[in-house]
């Protein structure tokens, strides 16, 4: 069918349904909000990753009484090992330096503590610091060894957080899925009992299946879209007001940029658009046959 | 170029057939009454040339083609050749009587140009030149039937169904909607018309298939709405057969 015929069967049923595609958009414009919240929750959680995996060390604790042979036995040890890339000693004097500067924020705490309360350290840089807990069963316990701490364990509550909003708006995403595509099966039935006259005549004339139909999905289609413009709209609005107006300012802590925000309004948008139309298309089977 | 060759038609496996063993042959360019009582099975027949339905045993073929063998996708194909209209119109209220029409062009794709010359021209032909802009409601039940007919013929199909077209109508507008069928017919359609309208059958004298409890029970060359009542007309003999027609034939 040309686009003119076409727009207009789309415009008169667009008109006749305007509450229930209304409802549409609004289902599916939530969904796909939530839909996008949980992709921007991942966005932070590969930001977060990006920016401190390369800084995350595992520290080795020495003893006070390490003898400088087990030390250097210790550091060949490390070397050894295939996920260890590089291993830096410490004084208690450095490590005395970088508490004062890690706490510079908190003189009071700075002030009770003394180098010589500070273990000195070996620190070791790794190829994939997500494996830093094989150092610490491997080295806990050897001889000069006080402790072996992971700093990416310092990081799990976050990832806890994080991972656990996204869950949760991805399963909010999926009950609302379930409620725009409910929606968008009634919608086509409405739409078909409606439009009934006009299908069974465009049969009776020889138009394909393929042209009744696309006024429906294209019904479907659009309001989809809508939808997920209206989402990716929010996804925009919480960015600027609530990440960068607000924690922005609360935190140095690296928070996802704009690249992450344009590539999960345009997932919503096109998965919105898609999804509409192929639930149309499956609710068609149902509610346009003769 | 229409054939139906020992056709049966049952709508529930079991139940009684809408037409039982009907063979009919129609030609090009011919004009065929269909009647007999309700229920008789002539709006069956006229789907069955839709492929609205299909056969349950027999052959149904339209220029050879075999109608039951047509996959679903291509029967749209078929319907551009067999044009239809109904007692009840069928029209859309929302569009006048030129969007009607054009509406059957539109979804079939034909471009623009097409549709701007070729709906007026069968508006003028139908007798509603100057009525284009108005909308069915607008319009008297004779005149909405000749939109109707403007529909099915605007694409120029080989076929035109009308399904008892005069049966909303008053005398003089059925003579008229009669004599719009006649013009399509003299264009080269072949027309099948099912109607319950003596008078126009017995004013034209022209092909009569007559079906009874869906069986053929006359096939007259130049045959009147009644069966003749003493001498038999040309009917094949073995389409005469069952015994259960001539109690079931209505009066005439
Ligand atoms: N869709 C249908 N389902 C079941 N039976 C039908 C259907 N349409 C028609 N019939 C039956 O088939 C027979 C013939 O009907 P029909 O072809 O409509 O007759 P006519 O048009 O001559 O009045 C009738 O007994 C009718 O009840
Ligand atoms: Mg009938």
């Amino acid at each position: 069918m040309r686009l003119g015929p076409l727009l207009a069967i789309l415009f008169a049923g667009l008109r006749r349904n305007l509450a229930v595609t209304s409802a549409v958009v609004i289902t599916a414009a939530v969904c796909l909000a939530m839909l996008g919240a949980g992709l921007l929750l991942r966005a932070q959680v590969r930001t977060v990753d990006g920016y401190l995996l390369n800084q995350l060390e595992v520290v080795v604790d020495l003893t006070d009484d390490i003898t400088p042979a087990q030390r250097a036995g210790l550091m060949d040890a490390l070397r050894a090992e295939p996920n260890v890339l590089a291993v830096r000693y410490e004084s208690k004097e450095q490590v005395y330096e970088r508490f004062k500067h890690d706490f510079r924020a908190s003189p009071e705490v700075v002030a009770g503590v003394s180098p010589a309360d500070l273990p000195a350290a070996l620190r070791l840089q790794l190829a994939d610091p997500r494996r830093g807990d094989e150092i610490v069963v491997g080295y806990t316990g050897w001889d000069g060894v006080e402790a072996v701490r992971d700093q990416q364990a310092l990081l799990e509550p976050l990832y806890r957080v994080l991972n656990g909003f996204s869950v949760a708006a991805f399963s909010l995403a999926a009950v609302q899925a379930v409620a725009s595509g409910a929606l968008i099966y009634t919608m086509i039935r409405v739409s078909a009992h409606a439009r009934r006259r006009e299908t069974s005549i465009m049969r009776l004339v020889g138009a394909t299946n393929a042209t009744i139909r696309a006024p429906f999905v294209l019904e479907c289609g659009l309001a989809g879209l809508a939808g997920g413009l209206v989402a990716g709209g929010a996804l925009v609005a919480a960015k600027v007001f609530l990440v960068d107006g607000h924690f922005g300012h609360q935190t140095t802590f690296p928070l996802f940029g704009w690249d992450a925000v344009w590539l999960s309004a345009a997932t919503v948008v096109a998965i919105g658009a898609l999804a509409a139309a192929a639930m149309a298309v499956l609710a068609l089977r149902r509610h346009l046959h003769a | 170029m229409i054939r139906l060759d020992a056709v049966t038609m049952r709508y529930q496996a079991g139940s009684r057939p809408a037409l039982r063993d009907v063979s009919l042959r129609i030609g090009e360019g011919e004009f065929v009454f269909l009647v007999g009582p309700s229920g008789s099975g002539k709006s069956t027949l006229l789907r069955l040339l839709l492929r609205e339905e299909r056969a349950t045993s027999g052959l149904v073929t339209i220029d050879g083609v075999d109608l039951a063998a047509i996959p679903d996708r291509r029967v749209p194909l078929l319907r551009r050749t067999v044009g239809c209209v109904f007692q009840d119109f069928r029209l859309l209220p929302d569009r006048t009587v030129a969007g009607n029409v054009a509406f059957a062009l539109d979804v079939i794709g034909r471009p623009r140009h097409v549709v701007r010359s070729v709906v007026p021209e069968v508006l003028a032909l139908v007798g509603l030149a100057g009525k284009e802009k108005r909308y069915p409601d607008e319009l008297s039940g004779g005149e909405q039937q000749r939109v109707a007919i403007a529909r099915a013929f605007v694409g120029r199909p080989r076929v035109l169904l009308a399904d008892e077209p005069t049966g909303n109508l008053d005398p003089a507008t059925s003579e008229g909607i009669m004599q719009l069928l006649d013009a399509v017919n003299r264009t080269g359609t072949t027309v099948i018309m099912a109607t319950h309208n003596a008078g126009l059958v017995d004013s034209r004298r022209r092909r009569v298939v007559e079906l009874a409890d869906g069986v053929v029970v006359r096939d007259e060359r130049r045959g009147g709405y009644a069966q003749p009542q003493a001498t038999d007309g040309p009917a094949p003999a073995s389409q005469a057969a069952p015994g259960s027609v001539l109690t079931s034939r209505e009066g005439g």
